[in-house]
C-alpha cells in the first residue's frame, strides 16, 4: 500500500493550498476592518470605475463579434508562439520541422481566408 | 531530425488519409471562392469522387506489410486497413444522402461546409484506426467529435437542431473529459504515450497491486469515456435527442460511422494495452479476463434499455437511436467475450450494421423530408404509394430485427456463437442478446405493419432522387448478399487481413 499512500499523500499539498487559498481573504479583510477607520459616506458606496461616474446598468449585452475576434487573436497568437521557438532553433531542427510549420501555416492560411470569406473581419 | 529520414518513411501508406484531407481542403477552397449563385450541390460529387479514389488507394495497400511512420504515431496494419474500409463505404454513402438532402427550409450557404465536415469527420475516424499511439488516437477522436458537433447544428434555424448540437457538444466534452483523464493515467505510470511500449510497461509493473489498481481507474475511465461514443447505456441520454435533431444524413453518420470509429478506438486501446497485462498478483488471469465484466455489463444494459425504451418511440429517427444502442450492446457482446473470432464478429456485424442502417436512413430521410414529419404514422401505406421503397425498407427493417437471409441474422449469429464458445461461455449475455431481439420485433414489425397494413394519408407517388435510390440499391444488394452468402465478405477478411495477426506485433 506504500504507493498508494504515497500518491494519496500528494494530495495533502493540495488540501493545504486550498486551506491557505480559503484562509487569506478571510484573515486579510477582517485585519483590514480592524485596522481601518469606519466612516460611512454617500460617495463611498458608488462602484468605482477608473474614476468616471457610473451611468446606466453594467449588465448589458456587447457586440457577438468582439468573442470572435478574440478568437481569431487566439489563434493567431498560439501560431507566434509556435512559430518562435522554431524560428529560434531552426538550425537544429532542420527541414522536418520547416515542412511541419509549413503544413501548420497553409492550414492556419485557409482558416484565414475563410474567416475573410465569411466576413468575420468587417465591422458590421 | 535530417531529410533523409523523413523521405524513408513510407509515406504512400498514408495515401487514403492524404487524399480525404486534399479533396476537404479543395472543397472548403471552392466553397469560399465560388459565386454565390452556383450550386453547391454538385460539390458533394466531388467529395465522393474523392472518397472513392481513397477506397481505390487503400485497396492498392491491401497487399502490403504492416507500416508504421514516425514512431508509431500512424500505423497501417491489417485492423486499420479492415475497419477503414468499412468507414469509407460508409462515408461515401452518407455523402450521396447528404447530396439528396433538402430541409424544409434549405440549407442555403451552408452546403458547401455541409460537405466538407462529413470528410475532416472521416479523416478522424480513419487517424483513429490506424494510429499506434494514445496523441494521435485522441487528436484523431476529437477531429471526428468537433466535425459531428457543427454537422449536427447544420439547421442553423431549427431549434430541434440546434439542441441537438448544444447537447451534443456538452456531453462529447464530458466524455472527451473523462476519456483524456483515464488517458493521463496511463501516461503517468507508464511514462510513455506510444501504445506498444506502454503494454510493454504495463506487463512489468502489473505484479504490483498498487499499479493494479491504479491501472484498473484508467481502465475504468477510458472505457467509459469512449462509451458515450458508442452510446452505450448507460451512458446514451444524449443519443435519442441528437439523432432527432440533427439532419438525417447526420444522423446516419453518428449512427454508422462515429459508432464504428468509437468502436475501433475501444479494441484499439483496450485489447493493445489490457490484453496481456496480468490480471492479479498470480498472474493466471489476463487483465481483461478479470475485467471484462464491466464491458458484460455495458452490453447487457445496452441491449435492455435500447430495445426496451424503442417500444414507446413514436419518432422514427428517436426509435432508431434507441435501436443503435441496443446495436452498440450486440457488439459489446463480442467485444465482452474476447475469443479467437472476436475481430471477425465484430467487423462482420459493423458491416451489416453499415448497409442496413445506411439502408433504412436513405428511406427515412425520403419519407421525412417529403412529409415534414417524422412521425412513425407517416409510413402507413408506403407499400401503396411505391411497392419496391417499401419492398427494400422492409429488408432493412428484416436485417435489423435479424431474420434469417440477411446480413443482420449473420452478423448476430456470429457475435453468439463467439460469446457461447469462449471458456467459460457467457450464457448470460447470450440470453439477453436473445430476449433484446424477440423485444426488438415489436417495434421493427410496428413499421411494418404501417407500411403495408395501414392506408396511405395520400396517394402521391414518391419521386426517388438518384442518390437516394444508389445507397438504398447498394444497401440492399448487400444485405442479401452478405445473408445469403456470408462467405464473400468473410472469405475477403480471411484472405487479405488474415487473423489479424500484426495487431499487436
Amino acid at each position: 500500500m506504500d504507493l498508494l499512500n504515497s500518491y494519496q499523500n500528494n494530495y495533502l499539498i493540495v488540501f493545504v493550498f486550498l486551506c491557505l487559498g480559503i484562509l487569506l481573504p478571510i484573515v486579510a479583510l477582517f485585519l483590514g476592518k480592524l485596522l481601518r477607520p469606519h466612516k460611512p459616506e454617500e460617495a463611498k458606496y458608488t462602484t468605482y470605475e477608473s474614476g468616471i461616474e457610473p451611468f446606466h446598468d453594467s449588465r448589458i449585452q456587447f457586440n457577438v463579434r468582439y468573442y470572435i475576434f478574440a478568437l481569431m487573436f487566439v489563434i493567431f497568437d498560439v501560431e507566434t508562439v509556435f512559430l518562435y521557438p522554431w524560428a529560434v532553433a531552426y538550425d537544429k531542427l532542420g527541414i522536418f520541422a520547416l515542412i511541419e510549420m509549413l503544413i501548420f501555416v497553409i492550414m492556419l492560411a485557409i482558416g484565414l481566408i475563410y474567416a475573410w470569406k465569411k466576413k468575420v473581419l468587417r465591422w458590421m | 531530425m535530417n531529410l533523409d529520414t523523413l523521405l524513408s518513411y513510407e509515406w504512400g501508406h498514408m495515401a487514403p488519409e492524404f487524399i480525404i484531407l486534399a479533396v476537404a481542403a479543395l472543397l472548403s477552397l471552392l466553397d469560399l471562392f465560388l459565386p454565390k449563385s452556383y450550386n453547391r450541390r454538385s460539390l458533394a460529387w466531388i467529395a465522393l469522387v474523392g472518397i472513392l479514389v481513397a477506397v481505390v488507394s487503400l485497396i492498392g495497400l491491401l497487399d502490403s506489410k504492416s507500416v508504421s511512420i514516425l514512431h508509431d504515431t500512424f500505423r497501417l496494419d491489417s485492423f486499420g486497413k479492415a475497419f477503414k474500409l468499412i468507414l469509407l463505404i460508409g462515408a461515401a454513402c452518407v455523402i450521396l444522402l447528404a447530396e439528396s438532402y433538402e430541409p424544409k427550409e434549405g440549407l442555403k450557404e451552408y452546403r458547401g461546409e455541409f460537405y466538407y465536415l462529413f470528410l475532416t469527420g472521416l479523416l478522424g475516424a480513419m487517424v483513429m484506426t490506424s494510429s499506434g499511439d494514445l496523441i494521435t488516437l485522441f487528436v484523431g477522436l476529437e477531429l471526428l467529435s468537433i466535425s459531428s458537433y457543427i454537422l449536427a447544428g447544420m439547421r442553423k434555424k431549427n431549434p430541434g437542431s440546434n439542441e441537438a448540437a448544444m447537447k451534443y457538444v456538452i456531453n462529447g466534452g464530458i466524455s472527451t473529459a473523462i476519456t483524456l483523464f483515464g488517458m493521463s493515467y496511463l501516461y503517468g505510470l507508464s511514462g510513455t504515450t506510444n501504445l506498444k511500449e506502454m503494454s510493454g510497461a504495463m506487463s512489468a509493473q502489473a505484479a504490483n497491486g498498487q499499479f493494479l489498481y491504479l491501472y484498473g481507474l484508467a481502465f475504468f475511465m477510458v472505457l467509459i469515456g469512449l462509451s458515450f461514443k458508442l452510446a452505450s447505456a448507460p451512458f446514451h441520454m444524449w443519443a435519442p435527442d441528437v439523432y432527432q435533431g440533427s439532419p438525417t444524413p447526420v444522423t446516419a453518420f453518428l449512427s454508422v460511422v462515429s459508432k464504428t470509429a468509437g468502436f475501433v478506438i475501444l479494441l484499439r486501446i483496450i485489447l493493445t494495452l489490457f490484453l496481456t497485462m496480468p490480471g492479479d498478483d498470480t498472474q493466471k488471469l489476463s487483465f481483461l479476463e478479470t475485467h471484462s465484466i464491466y464491458i458484460s455489463c455495458l452490453a447487457g444494459i445496452s441491449i435492455i434499455a435500447g430495445n426496451v425504451i424503442a417500444l414507446r418511440q413514436r419518432n422514427i429517427k428517436r426509435m432508431f437511436a434507441y435501436s443503435s444502442i441496443a446495436h452498440a450492446g450486440y457488439i459489446l457482446v463480442a467485444i465482452s467475450a474476447l475469443g479467437y473470432f472476436t475481430f471477425d464478429a465484430v467487423w462482420f456485424y459493423l458491416l451489416a450494421y453499415l448497409l442496413m442502417n445506411l439502408g433504412a436512413f436513405a428511406v427515412i430521410q425520403l419519407i421525412t423530408d417529403s412529409s415534414h414529419s417524422e412521425d412513425i404514422a407517416d409510413f402507413a401505406g408506403l407499400y401503396r404509394r411505391s411497392p419496391l421503397l417499401a419492398a427494400g425498407f422492409a429488408v432493412f427493417i428484416l436485417s435489423l430485427a435479424g431474420i434469417p437471409g440477411t446480413a443482420g441474422f449473420i452478423g448476430k449469429l456470429n457475435i453468439f456463437m463467439n460469446a457461447l464458445m469462449t471458456d467459460p461461455g457467457h450464457f448470460v449475455l447470450a440470453s439477453i442478446m436473445i430476449a433484446g431481439t424477440v423485444i426488438s420485433y415489436f417495434y421493427y414489425f410496428g413499421i411494418m405493419t404501417q407500411m403495408f397494413f395501414r392506408p396511405a394519408a395520400s396517394t402521391e407517388k414518391i419521386k426517388v432522387p438518384a442518390g437516394i435510390g444508389a445507397v438504398v440499391v447498394l444497401a440492399l444488394a448487400g444485405t442479401i448478399l452478405f445473408g445469403v452468402a456470408p462467405n464473400t465478405a468473410l472469405d475477403f477478411l480471411h484472405n487479405n487481413f488474415g487473423s489479424f495477426n500484426d495487431f499487436l506485433k
